[in-house]
């Protein structure tokens, strides 16, 4: 059974466009001054976070060998993966041939009703990577990396900030919620479920930190409910 | 012998399927439509300026979706031709307005197209607009863009031209209309 989303106050906090030349920490801190508090849980937006660690490139700057241009032929069109930079991108960081196995015990394993094989063979970079377009300007000509380090970035903001928890997000517009780093005593399914629908925005606003106000409150309260509702 | 031979066969022929699907698959072909752009049409005019703009519709004629990763009007009035006007350009996508000139990215699936909302405007190097335009030649303009699919990126043009009829039209135009008004 997927895990209930918390009824919370969500605060989109708006930015300006991050850059690799901003550092994350600083800029969280910047921009939530004076809105968190002891029991709020912040999130960012892993796409930013990758931007800020400068994990993006042009597909003018890759080389996209055979190995890119035929396997990507196999990605369905929405896919990041599905052009031949998307992929070349993906095989940089995760490696050709791994890329290139995953791919195959992917089909194979699709041909026996099993989905999403790939995704977990190839690597955590195979999901994260968002293609041109995927992100706002001036990083919608970029291919963006998933971030380094998630769970230690989350740890940092939680430690910076002084308050609950924190964690790196990938959530769109299409009602698809993960979350890629995590401070520890959160349920990572339950705060996807709160990020549900996306109050990050959509790709051309600038909110790359939620906050989710009396988190632990509301985790305490559910697990009362829950408690009591067993007694 | 007869097992590398069977393994040598297997992989030609997984090697040609491969080859056959991708070619089957066909990739993005993304077109400007020129000929089926709209007049140009004065939307401002000062003493010393005039700004038109036209519509131009693109379609993705392929098979694939296909991705406009940036887009531009280049437009070449050389001096030596007409030196009596100063002029800016640019583009923008019908559906998503914006006048800083920049191109956001777009997926485009086959099948499918837009518009794109082209901006010109005039300068009087000397004296008044109108009079600047009364002496305006044909002028090209080129929309130069950047495509990526299934395959490499490559940039490409498709071509207009802003005739001195056109021109001398559209302030006729606007003229009647004030007219009207």
């Amino acid at each position: 059974m997927p895990a209930e989303a918390l009824q919370v106050e969500r605060l989109p906090v708006p930015t300006r466009v991050l850059t690799p030349k901003d550092d994350i920490l600083d800029a969280v801190e910047h921009y939530t001054k004076g809105l968190v508090g002891p029991d709020d849980v912040v999130t960012v937006a892993e796409s930013v976070v990758a931007i800020t660690q400068g994990r993006i490139v042009r597909p003018e700057e890759l080389k996209p060998g055979l190995l890119a241009r035929v396997l990507c032929r196999f990605v369905p069109q929405k896919g990041s993966l599905s052009s031949i930079y998307g992929m070349q991108a993906c095989m940089n960081v995760e490696g050709e041939w791994r890329v290139a196995f995953a791919m195959f015990v992917g089909m194979l394993a699709k041909l026996v009703g099993k989905n999403g094989v790939f995704y977990q063979l190839a690597g955590e970079q195979a999901a994260l990577i968002d293609d041109v377009t995927g992100t706002m300007p001036p990083f919608d000509k970029h291919i963006v990396y998933g971030p380094l380090n998630p769970y230690g970035v989350a740890a940092a903001v939680k430690q910076r900030l002084g308050c609950f928890g924190a964690a790196v997000a990938d959530v769109n517009d299409l009602k698809r919620a993960r979350i890629v780093g995590i401070t520890e005593g959160i349920d990572p399914e339950q705060l996807a479920q709160t990020l549900i629908d996306n109050p990050f925005g959509n790709a051309s606003e600038k909110t790359p930190i939620v906050i989710l106000k009396n988190y632990a409150q509301a985790m305490k309260q559910t697990s009362m409910l829950r408690d009591s509702g067993k007694g | 012998m007869e097992l590398i031979l069977a393994i040598v066969g297997i992989a030609l022929i997984a090697v040609i399927g491969v080859c056959f699907y991708i070619m089957r698959q066909g990739d993005a072909d993304i077109q400007f439509i020129v000929d089926q752009r709209t007049k140009f049409r004065l939307v401002d005019m000062t003493e010393t300026t005039a700004t038109f703009t036209c519509k131009v519709p693109f379609i993705n004629r392929g098979t694939q979706d296909g991705t406009i990763m940036d887009a531009f009007t280049r437009h070449l009035l050389p001096y030596e031709q007409y030196d009596g006007v100063k002029v800016a350009s640019r583009l923008e996508l019908e559906s998503r307005p914006r006048t800083d000139g920049y191109f956001e990215a777009i997926i485009i699936p086959y099948g499918t197209g837009q518009a794109v909302v082209i901006t010109v405007e005039f300068t009087a190097v000397r004296g008044n607009i109108r009079q600047a335009l009364a002496e305006m030649v044909d002028m090209p303009i080129d929309i130069v863009y950047q495509v990526v699919a299934r395959s490499d990126w490559f940039i490409t043009k498709a071509r207009i031209i802003m005739t001195a009829e056109e021109i001398a039209e559209a302030i006729a135009a606007a003229q009647e209309q004030a007219r009207g008004l």
